[in-house]
């Protein structure tokens, strides 16, 4: 039968039970003499218990490490150029592959293993990323080839197990970006889902997994599960604050405010943005800083502050004609009109809406013009052009009955050309509407109630 | 992310290690991650930041914090091992038919008055695996947990129980001269 340890085990003893290195019966002898309180071999152990760096007692000794340094650096260093290069042929496979048409890319992918490369699956998901602003059908199509070259990949194809399960897991999460962009939540939740199940089967770089939740947390907004949102979003600015990617935790903050935004609370929206705008740089991120300069300009119109928000427009105004392309110049003028509007200018409001108005609807983007005409109603309405409310509510029922517009958002719009048909549509009902269709762009599924 | 929103101004990757070296290796000795315990973390750290380079823009802040990322997640694997073992001396104890009386007897007296010490929950959980030798799906079942969870829960006991032994101390304390 076991006997108890007479004396105390050894420091390398202790620490190999600690490990679980042990045989059986040792184990128990450690456990037993452990049992029997023995406080000087609990507190050794209870030393390997308080791991924060600030509860150390003992002096941790530096000797040792140096050798390990030279030989990993040495190592990993050697394989700098053998990565670049498959860095290089990643980015050839992807100008081979957009060369096939759509239909045989991913078949391609599935049958060759020449595409089993890793830096293709990153190009993939940078394509799928910037696919989502214009063309979201291709979006998913590219995100559908991330899934299946990274789910061919192989550990050596990526360097540790880590960074293959950070990259599956980013390829799903991207699969299920590109569904939420197309309005499919089911299917997108089930990619997310998917993606956890991954990050789940061990560590990941935070890198990753803070790009997932940042991810997640845009279905959810979708999804207008905003408090889950925020609690996702929370957690990739802890990533971004202990990585020090200032940049990346000034987008993290942006993504936040815009949950603030749509929540309801402009106040912290506002709190937001300002803290994004101290992290962002203008000249390398031009486009985020716009877009968060934007938002800011219109959360303060929205709360009152036209007047700083004019003054944050005109220092604004050249970076909008510096990027330049038409969007941007269309949102430049419709920020213009509503900050007109909020300081009054109700003639200059309308002018500008108009403009927006026609060009959007000359563009087919048929929210952002259902918008802008709600907008140009307000307008009208405080300058009580009763007649003109109700020939606007007219012309965009006929423009979007056209189009294939949600029948929701058509339900909403009916009620307001109907109020303005009997000249009862105050600015109440354009607020009304105007907030619903920004809900059900996002959520189809939502109704509109007609007020009783 | 568009082109325009992805500067990139490279320094050497062996530069950028030459210059944060003190820093890790003083992260290293605040962690008292052993040297010979280092070389996989370092490695999996470097290796991340050679694949990754592309999309970070300050790699010496990612690479400490990574780093700091992987000695927490060390302790946390090291206190699982001391759980596990723990349990499994205990576990091996317990299934021991012909153990002596007065060891028997001491065992289970020491492991009833360390349990005393836990929270409700966590003693009739390690009760029910250790007296009557129940699975955690069967521990699930008789205290209302989901299967989804119990593994969680009972980590999390065995945690408290090791915690309890390693730190709290036990009903009789002597030290072996």
């Amino acid at each position: 039968m076991m006997e108890p340890l007479s004396q105390h085990p050894s420091r390398d003893f202790l620490d190999q039970f600690a490990r679980g290195q042990l045989s059986g019966a040792a184990q128990k002898r450690v456990l037993r003499h452990l049992f029997e309180g023995c406080e000087e071999c609990r507190s050794r152990l209870a030393g390997k218990w308080e791991t924060r760096p600030e509860a150390v007692g003992e002096a941790a000794e530096s000797d040792g490490y140096d050798e390990v340094f030279d030989r990993v650096v040495e190592s990993v260093v050697a394989q700098e150029p053998s990565i670049a290069e498959e860095r290089a042929a990643g980015h050839q496979l992807f100008d081979e592959l957009m060369r096939h048409p759509t239909a045989h890319q991913l078949l391609l992918v599935h049958n060759s293993p020449r595409f089993r490369n890793r830096f293709l699956c990153e190009r993939l998901l940078e394509a799928s990323h910037e696919a989502g602003f214009r063309e979201p059908d291709r979006a998913i199509e590219l995100a559908g080839i991330a899934v299946e070259v990274s789910g061919a990949l192989a550990v050596d194809a990526c360097g540790t197990a880590d960074l293959l399960r950070g990259l599956r897991a980013r390829a799903w999460a991207q699969y299920g970006n590109a569904l939420r962009i197309s309005s499919d939540h089911a299917g997108a939740d089930r990619a997310f889902h998917e993606a956890e199940r991954i990050l789940k089967s061990g560590w990941t770089p935070p890198l990753d997994r803070a790009r997932i939740l940042d991810l997640q947390a845009s279905l959810r907004r979708d999804q207008r599960r905003f408090a889950e949102a925020a609690h996702a979003l929370d957690r990739v600015i802890a990533v971004y604050q202990e990585l020090g990617q200032w940049n990346m935790l000034g987008r993290a903050l942006k993504q936040k405010s815009m949950i603030c935004g749509e929540a309801g609370d402009t106040e912290s929206e506002i709190a937001l943005l300002r803290r994004a705008l101290d992290l962002l740089d203008p000249q390398e991120e031009p486009r985020t800083f716009l877009a968060a300069r934007h938002n800011l300009i219109l959360a303060l119109n929205d709360t009152g502050r036209s007047r700083e928000a004019f003054v944050l427009l005109f220092h604004t105004r050249p970076l909008y004609l510096k990027l330049g392309d038409r969007m941007n110049l269309l949102r430049l003028r419709w920020v213009e009109g509503s900050v007109a509007l909020g300081l009054g200018r109700t003639e200059q409001a309308a002018t500008a809406f108009k403009e927006v108005r026609d060009a959007f609807i000359e563009l087919g983007v048929d929210y952002d013009a259902a918008l802008v005409s709600l907008d140009l109603a307000a307008a009208y309405i405080l300058q009580g052009r009763t007649a003109e409310v109700r020939d606007l509510a007219a012309e965009m029922m006929a423009v979007f009955q056209a189009r294939n517009i949600n029948r929701e958002a058509l339900a909403a719009l009916l009620f307001f050309r109907r109020t303005a048909e009997v000249e009862q549509a105050g600015l109440d009902v354009v607020r009304r509407v105007s907030e619903f269709l920004k809900k059900v762009r996002n959520d189809p599924a939502l109704q509109f109630e007609v007020p009783s | 992310m568009s082109a325009l929103d992805n500067p990139q101004a490279e320094v050497p990757f062996e530069q950028i290690l030459k210059s944060v070296r003190p820093r890790l290796k003083a992260m290293f000795v605040q962690y008292r991650i052993p040297p010979q315990d280092t070389e996989d973390i370092l490695q999996q750290a470097l290796l991340a930041l050679l694949y990754q380079r592309q999309g970070i823009r300050d790699p010496e802040a990612w690479l400490l914090g990574t780093l700091k990322n992987k000695c927490r997640l060390y302790w946390r694997d090291q206190r699982r091992k001391l759980y596990e073992t723990v349990d499994a001396a205990v576990l091996d104890y317990m299934a021991e038919p012909l153990a002596p009386a007065q060891e028997g007897t001491d065992i289970m007296h020491d492991l009833a008055s360390a349990l005393e010490r836990l929270p409700e929950r966590c003693r009739s959980l390690l009760w029910m695996r250790y007296r009557h030798g129940y699975e955690p799906p069967e521990v699930a079942a008789h205290l209302g947990y989901s299967p989804a969870s119990i593994s969680k829960i009972t980590t999390r006991c065995l945690a408290a129980l090791t915690r309890q032994l390693m730190v709290g101390g036990l009903s009789s304390k002597k030290t072996v001269q």
